[in-house]
């Protein structure tokens, strides 16, 4: 089965990546429009490959493309089948979009070229890591999306803290790659081949702790890449970045890795409830710790990243407790709307030359409508109101992880959703409704440090443009809409939705055991406790006296911040202490003890020694003929005696 | 079998031992370079001397093959010698062997 239209979805990033780089200074402006027209049409090609991708031949699903052979057992190639088919379409589908409105966003920016470079290099591997047939080719993408994420980061790498939150994000991801590795070596030895179909087949043959060992591995690479506790710190710093970087890997497309290999390894996690109690609860815990620090964060962007933690904390639990097809779904639909959530953030922020702080805006409703109405489509979304799409997808997770049987799970996943009502509606109204506060004193809004809290030229675009939002980046903010409202009804229907059919022979629903509560119920209770989070959204910052206070109620609520929620539960400090501060520790000991004293020790002695050897020796070196010469007539009597002796003995 | 010597193969063997350590006392204990030289010349004399009674001895041809050889070396290295004391010489202007101890250690 040979389908070289793959090689195109594959490859044409990369060529577009190449050309941006080398011919960036010729091509000028015109290298967003080759980027975007690479990415266009490998996204052509992915929805020309949608027939392929879901066909059944012989027993095996999809489309496949070898590339080549490098050791016996050893067969690289590519893979389409309805899973990475979805990843596809995302990825080329919103990237292209993103793409578009990176012209716009990034225009005038003076590495406007290499911005396009990496982010189709990025694209390509991405593409590498969710068309690759096994898991050798899936780990070089895994690394390669980790490489341009850390580029994308470290963007503007002339500001300092861009360069730390870049270093920071590749080395959690390093350690989420050797978690990978690590498996791949237990899989390898077990199993003797490394391609998803040999893989699958075998998982009957491994015990339960092997199992359960190479899951535990696999997921630390999830977590990793996926932002999960405690992994996850990496991502709030990652909005150091520009926003529609932003917008493609840290919210649509590169966290949500972890939930493909999930769902790509789901064989293994269905025959392991231990990885399925482990994966679930830990995605759990990030649902509702991102959602609980998401309340207490004033950066418009540091918002939408932790919201995005929290969402993959959803899609892991799904993916995690075996409900692959609502896992799968929320990856779907979030990529729609948070994509549109960053883009619209962005429309605000480049409106309001850069100000990144939501206490200073406020009243933008009537300046931006257009970012007022994505922003609050985004945010309906994502509160799951129906009609818009999270709510088909949020209740197929939340309900999923009652009917395999993770009660506990079920409650986190309720309150969550009402949490995360309340700080998008807590973003969407202290941004866009009340007066305009860009004009009051930092102060007075309870922010102490200015420079510190993204409020001044936190990015560094330039200065040099009109500041109402162009055409270019309105455009892909007005086609993200239409799939934020409507894309959830593919998932409408239960067992006889379209999604379920799409799925049905990947993910096959199995018997599902009758729940206390039913579907329709849990989509009730659901919908109760967003109400009720929107509710106390409202309460505290969208009534009438709450608009008219507003100045002084946000800088109490700075003010009165709690230490554990400002210090985002004091994560980055335990790491810190664990990890960094030991590892200073030992390269401590090493540079100021091992390596002195013993290493370069060792080489003083030596150096003393010869030293010495050599005052011993000088003693012959008179420099006198007759001296020598009386040496050799020594030496040469004392060969003759040798001999003479030795002869005489025989 | 050996040949029938005139003279009994002790006092060459005599002869040579006394030549050789009259040119290693010589080598020894003169500080003139041209004087050593010749005492080097004394010593590759009677090595000559043993290789050429030997073979006269045991009727075997190769003791003159290595004496035509050792009279080869000899003149190369009376060559080089002298040209190493005419350089010296020249920049010294004088040749005691013990005043030349540039190499010293």
């Amino acid at each position: 089965m040979h389908y070289p239209l793959l090689l195109a979805i594959w490859l044409l990033p990369l060529a577009g990546a190449i050309l941006c780089w080398f011919l960036g200074p010729q091509l000028k402006g015109a290298a967003g429009w080759l980027a975007c027209a690479m990415l266009g049409l490998s996204f052509v090609a992915t929805m020309l490959s949608w027939s392929s991708g879901t066909q059944h031949v012989a027993g095996h699903e999809g489309a496949h493309q070898l590339l080549g052979s490098w050791l016996p057992g050893f067969d690289f190639g590519l893979l389409l089948d309805p899973l990475s088919l979805i990843w596809a379409t995302i990825i080329t589908g919103v990237g292209f979009l993103i793409h578009l409105y990176s012209v716009g966003y990034m225009h005038g920016d003076r590495a406007f070229a290499r911005f396009f470079a990496y982010m189709n290099f990025f694209v390509f591997a991405m593409l590498t890591l969710v068309l690759s047939d096994n898991f050798i080719g899936l780990l070089v993408g895994w690394g390669l999306v980790g490489l341009a994420s850390y580029f994308l980061i470290g963007f503007w790498f002339d500001r300092p803290s861009a360069v730390a939150a870049a270093r920071k994000a590749f080395v959690i991801n390093v350690v989420g790659d050797v978690g990978i590795m690590l498996a791949i070596f237990i899989l390898f030895a077990n199993l003797h081949s490394l391609s998803f179909a040999d893989v699958f087949a075998g998982v009957g043959s491994l015990s339960t702790g092997t199992l359960l060992a190479v899951c535990a591995f696999l997921f630390v690479g999830a977590a990793a890449k996926s932002a999960q506790v405690p992994l996850h710190t990496w991502l709030p710093d990652a909005m150091e970045g520009p926003t529609p970087v932003s917008a493609l890997i840290h919210a649509a497309t590169m966290v949500t890795a972890g939930v493909y290999l999930i769902a790509r390894c789901a064989p293994l996690w269905s025959h392991s409830s231990g990885a399925q109690l482990l994966v679930g609860t830990i995605g759990g815990l990030t649902a509702l710790a991102g959602a609980i620090l998401g309340t207490a964060q004033w950066d418009i962007k540091r918002i939408l990243a932790y919201s995005t933690m929290s969402q993959i904390g959803y899609m892991i639990m799904g993916v995690g407790v075996g409900a692959y097809q609502g896992g799968v779904a929320h990856f779907f639909t979030h990529a729609f709307f948070k994509a549109q959530l960053f883009l619209a953030s962005g429309l605000v922020i480049h409106a309001l030359a850069n100000e990144q702080d939501v206490r200073r805006m406020g009243g933008l409703a009537k300046k931006l409508p257009f970012a007022f109405v994505a922003m609050g489509t985004g945010v309906l979304a994502i509160c799951g109101i129906p009609p818009f799409s999270g709510f088909f997808s949020k209740d197929q997770v939340i309900y999923g992880t009652l009917a395999h049987g993770h009660p506990w799970l079920y409650a986190v996943g309720i309150l969550t959703a009402g949490i995360t009502a309340y700080y998008m509606c807590r973003l969407l109204f202290v941004t866009f409704f009340g007066e305009y506060r860009g004009d009051v004193d930092p102060s007075y809004l309870g922010i102490r440090h200015p420079e510190l809290a993204g409020t001044a030229a936190h990015e560094a675009a330039p200065s040099t443009h009109d500041h109402a939002p162009a055409w270019i980046m309105s455009v892909p903010v007005g086609i993200l809409i239409v799939p934020t409202i409507t894309i959830g009804f593919l998932m409408a229907g239960g067992d006889r939705s379209w999604w379920s059919r799409f799925f049905a022979a990947q993910f096959p629903a199995g018997h599902v055991p009758a729940t206390a509560i039913s579907e329709l119920q849990t989509t009730l209770i659901v919908l109760a406790v967003v109400v009720a989070g929107i509710g106390i959204a409202v309460w505290r910052y969208a009534t009438r006296t709450a608009q008219d206070d507003a100045v002084e109620r946000l800088r109490a609520e700075s003010v009165h911040m709690p230490a554990i929620l400002s210090n985002a539960f004091y994560f980055d400090a335990a790491l810190d202490m664990l990890f960094v501060r030991s590892s200073q520790l030992l390269g401590t000991f090493f540079g100021r003890t091992l390596d002195p004293q013993v290493i370069d020790g060792a080489v003083r002695e030596a150096a003393w020694s010869a030293g010495k050897l050599g005052t011993i020796v000088r003693w012959f070196q008179t420099g006198l003929l007759r001296t020598y010469a009386f040496l050799i007539v020594v030496g040469a009597a004392c060969f003759i005696a040798y001999y003479a002796l030795a002869g005489g003995m025989h | 079998m050996s040949g029938a010597l005139p003279v009994a193969i002790g006092n060459y063997l005599g002869l040579s031992t006394a030549i050789f350590f009259i040119g290693v006392a010589g080598v020894l204990l003169r500080r003139n370079p041209l004087v050593m030289l010749m005492s080097i010349e004394l010593m590759w004399n009677a090595a000559n001397l043993l290789f050429l009674a030997y073979a006269r001895v045991w009727l075997n041809n190769a003791g003159h093959i290595f004496a035509f050889l050792v009279i080869t070396v000899a003149a190369a290295e009376a060559a080089i010698g002298l040209a190493i004391i005419v350089t010296v010489f020249r920049t010294r202007a004088n040749v005691d062997v013990d005043e030349v101890h540039a190499l010293r250690g």
